[in-house]
């Protein structure tokens, strides 16, 4: 079961129509949907490292060297996939009152003192890539943590060549943080 | 012409693909005839299919045609003609006029409009569930205030102004019609009338008029939505359909036909194509089948029918209950909900039609959702479909006749059909080819008993009261296998039983239905002067206001009112209970307490027979919220020839010849008979195959067949 590349590719980028997106819905799933998708994401991007996984509308997964970074479509690099991206991205949060009503006026916004919502957006090219809203002072929201190694060996059946540790490596850069901030005091 | 008789009735069917043609003749002999539907212009496949169907009686229509109409005492039409303006949203442009506060009723809807029509397993699979485009784009649904209340009491006052501006509005936008639906108008209309008014005053001023519609006239129903949308569908499609009506009533009264053009009803009523309520015209195609059952029930004295239909697409179950069909009061129709009085169908998706594939993940045989339907059809027709469908595993089981399909008009390719199963299904699941058409034929025959058993069981009926009558084109060829075990009276079908629909509508009565809302309440032991209070003010006054109506209608299509077989309607409930039951009035006014008594003791038995002697709950009162009434005067119907019963033995020229048919897991020598030569009397043993034209009547092994004097072929 497959469906023609140009239909895969109206459908990412939203224009297929819906009577075949219903169909595609109801059936069972094709058998090479992802390779597909990998095939028509890596034509798109500038840069010639191999997705690995797409991670949203912007962002991948990708093979350095032998390393697996988060890209940007516009080529910035966010580090290691198994760190938050957020952390690396520009974040402008929305916290007063003044800076939520831009978005929801009136009755409509939120309180600031039980809400804030966060916006993260790209150093390279400034595209917004992620919306949170949380209860203030909430860490930031480590989205998706892809087991890579266990997809491509369990469920594509042919396993990446460097299989690497499955672990949420997130903490290692609010260390670094703290590592920067002592430094800075001490 | 081979039938020297007179013409009587001409009753077509027209589809989305083909319109049906029935010619019955002043000695109940009928023609069938089929051509393409022409959408754009209704009248030109109405014309060929009159020439295709006189063709079998050796007639030249287009030569003869001025001979022939003068005689005609009847021409009926049913179709899809609005339905197909609506599906293809190429209706007028409709300003609508609602409740403040009301305007994004078409955006947000009733949920039940987001997955209408949806296969069980994507009305489980809520991502697949998608509003409908509106029929009106926002910008042409203006609010205005004002408030009548559920007391019919005014609670904020028309803001006239508003209405003004709405309709000027509206005009600017250049709309084609104006609807207009106001909460609780079917209760008190004054402010919809009001609405109306000014409408026409300020159309006056700009020298510009539109038709404006107006829902109480057209629906006055409870449930603003269903409302609102039959004001809609009123507006946009019915009355430019009408329009195609009127062409084709010019065609035939250019060639001397004397009256007016008649059109089915979606409840089963019929009437003159200038009926004011013609939208109760838009959904009248599926139903022409209960039609022709309430007739051969009626005609044969046996009340209770269980009529199934089975189609390329779907299998629709039907019930004739004391020989009425039941009646749905709220349909929802091409993914919306209308207040449209319509007869109750119950339908799957189970036709000959559908694919046959396996599914990938579970390795089983997976039949549909989707069909093949005319185009490309089956593989066998070879018009390039290369997926398996139904059609084609009854071909190889050798059920079907690959040189007689249609008449033999269509040649079937029986190994391009097997090769096509052999390939997709059979070598993926590594089993015989055969074997695998007959557990398709097996598994698509149990999905439609289990529908009948579904739709006759959650009712509280049971099989063991009801005779089951098979038609449309595939019903034949599956009705041994779709009523297996369930232990039905009497188990039939009818020659002609792919032209069943037309049939039916050829045989319906002159008759037109209004519905009510009213507000009944009859608490448990309430004094005698309640119960004729509420008979008089609520009963009384309802009826009385929807035989006016009826006697307006009945004058301007020139039929006489004093002929009119009257029905009084109550929708009868116990209090508190979310279902009421249709019944039909034992009296024509509530004069006395007495009488309000009878009408209940005729719902609780009603109420008994559908349901259960111990379900009745009278501790609770009783509910009235809508009442109706229906007024029908006799028109000629194709005679249904009883003959004399003839001998067991059919006659040599009925047996065609022999075939293999593979069945419970081997081949057998079936014996092929000609329907058409078959007698009353005549008993056939299983196995065997009948054909017609139209149809494969199967008769598996240890089964027989046997013709009554009405010609049906009853299975035992």
């Amino acid at each position: 079961m497959s469906y023609s590349k140009d239909d895969i590719r109206d459908l990412l980028e939203g224009r297929l129509a819906w009577d075949k997106i219903k169909e595609i819905m109801s059936s069972p799933k094709d058998d090479d949907r992802f390779d597909r998708c990998i095939e028509i994401l890596q034509e798109r991007v500038p840069w010639p490292e191999r997705i690995l996984m797409p991670l949203g509308e912007h962002l991948y997964v990708v093979d350095k060297s032998g390393e697996r970074i988060v890209k940007c479509d516009c080529g910035h690099e966010f580090g290691d996939w198994r760190q938050n991206w957020k952390l690396n991205a520009l974040i402008f949060a929305r916290d007063t009152r003044e800076k939520l009503e831009e978005i929801y006026p009136g009755i409509r916004c939120p309180d600031p003192n039980l809400c804030e919502v966060r916006e993260f957006y790209c150093p390279g090219c400034g595209t917004l890539l992620k919306v949170e809203s949380v209860p203030v002072g909430y860490p930031i929201i480590f989205d998706a943590l892809p087991d890579i190694d266990s997809f491509y060996s369990e469920w594509l059946g042919r396993p990446l060549a460097d299989r690497k540790e499955f672990k949420d490596m997130t903490c290692e850069v609010t260390r670094g943080w703290g590592l920067e901030a002592d430094g800075a005091h001490g | 012409m081979g039938s020297d008789k007179r013409v009587q009735i001409i009753a077509s069917d027209a589809g989305g693909t083909m319109t049906d043609m029935m010619v019955v003749d002043s000695e109940g002999n009928f023609t069938i005839g089929k051509a393409a539907t022409t959408p754009e212009d209704q009248s030109v496949g109405f014309w060929e299919s009159l020439i295709d169907a006189f063709e079998y009686w050796d007639t030249d229509f287009q030569e003869e045609a001025g001979r022939i109409l003068p005689g005609v005492e009847a021409v009926v039409y049913s179709g899809t003609s609005m339905m197909n303006t609506l599906l293809t949203a190429t209706g007028r442009k409709v300003g609508v006029i609602t409740q403040r506060g009301d305007e994004d009723v078409f955006l947000h809807e009733r949920s039940r409009q987001t997955w209408a029509g949806y296969p069980y397993q994507d009305i489980l699979h809520h991502v697949t569930h998608r509003h409908n485009r509106p029929l009106v784009p926002k910008r042409l649904v203006k609010g205005v205030t004002g408030r009548i209340d559920m007391f019919t009491m005014e609670a904020i006052p028309l803001y006239e102004d508003e209405v003004r501006r709405s309709v000027e509005e509206l005009l600017d936008e250049g709309v084609d019609a104006i609807a207009v639906c106001l909460l609780y108008s079917y209760m008190n209309p004054a402010h919809e009338l009001r609405v109306a008014e000014i409408a026409s005053e300020v159309m006056k001023k700009r020298g510009r008029e539109v038709p404006v519609y107006l829902s109480h006239k057209l629906a006055p129903i409870m449930r603003e939505q269903g409302r609102l949308n039959t004001v809609v569908l009123h507006a946009y499609a019915a009355e430019p359909g009408r329009e195609q009506l009127f062409r084709i009533e010019e065609k035939l009264k250019g060639s001397g036909y004397r009256y007016p053009l008649q059109i089915v009803l979606s409840h089963g009523g019929l009437t003159d194509i200038r009926y004011p309520r013609i939208h109760e015209a838009c959904f009248s195609g599926p139903i022409g089948g209960l039609l022709g059952a309430r007739y051969l029930a009626q005609e044969m004295g046996t009340g209770n029918w269980v009529c199934t239909d089975m189609g390329g697409t779907s299998f629709d179950v039907g019930l004739i209950m004391g020989g009425e069909p039941m009646m749905e009061r709220e349909v929802v129709i091409t993914r919306r909900i209308y207040n449209i009085p319509t007869l109750l169908m119950d339908t799957i998706g189970a036709g000959t039609g559908m694919y046959v594939t396996i599914d990938p993940i579970t390795n089983r045989i997976k039949i549909g959702p989707e069909s093949a339907g005319a185009e490309p059809g089956p593989v066998c027709y070879e018009m390039g479909n290369e997926v398996p469908t139904v059609m084609d595993c009854c071909l190889i089981m050798g059920i079907l006749n690959p040189d007689n399909y249609l008449g033999g008009k269509l040649k079937l390719n029986k190994e391009l059909a097997l090769n096509a199963i052999k390939e997709k299904c059979a070598d993926v699941l590594h089993v015989d080819p055969y074997y695998l058409a007959e557990g398709v034929y097996r598994l698509i025959n149990s999905s439609m008993r289990e529908h009948i058993r579904a739709v006759l069981y959650a009712r509280g009926f049971s099989p063991a009261d009801y005779h089951l009558l098979s038609y449309g084109g595939a019903g034949p060829m599956h009705v041994a296998g779709y009523t297996e075990g369930l232990p039905f009276k009497g188990v039939a079908t009818l020659p002609w039983a792919a032209a069943f629909s037309s049939f039916g509508c050829a045989a319906v009565d002159i008759s037109h239905r209004y519905q009510k809302s009213t507000g009944v309440i009859i608490p448990d032991g309430a004094e005698d002067s309640w119960k004729l209070m509420m008979g008089q003010m609520m009963l009384n006054a309802g009826w009385e206001e929807l035989e006016k109506l009826a006697a307006a209608d009945f004058a301007a299509e020139g039929l006489p009112w004093e002929e009119a077989r009257v029905q009084q309607i109550a929708y009868v409930r116990y209090g508190g209970q979310m279902e009421d039951l249709q019944v039909v009035s034992p009296v024509a006014r509530i004069n006395s307490p007495e009488d309000m008594d009878r009408l209940i003791a005729t719902f609780e038995d009603l109420y008994e027979k559908v349901y259960a002697g111990v379900a009745k709950h009278p501790q609770a009162g009783y509910q009235i919220m809508e009442l109706g009434l229906t007024a029908t005067v006799p028109k000629v119907k194709p005679r249904l020839p009883r003959l004399p019963l003839e001998g067991k033995e059919p006659a040599k020229e009925a047996i065609k010849g022999e075939r293999e048919v593979y069945i419970n897991g081997r081949w057998h020598r079936a014996t092929i008979y000609d329907m058409d030569t078959l007698r009353p009397g005549n008993e056939i043993e299983g196995i065997a195959v009948v054909e017609a034209p139209a149809t494969t009547f199967f008769i598996p092994p240890a089964r027989r067949a046997r013709m009554d004097e009405w010609s049906l072929l009853w299975l035992g």
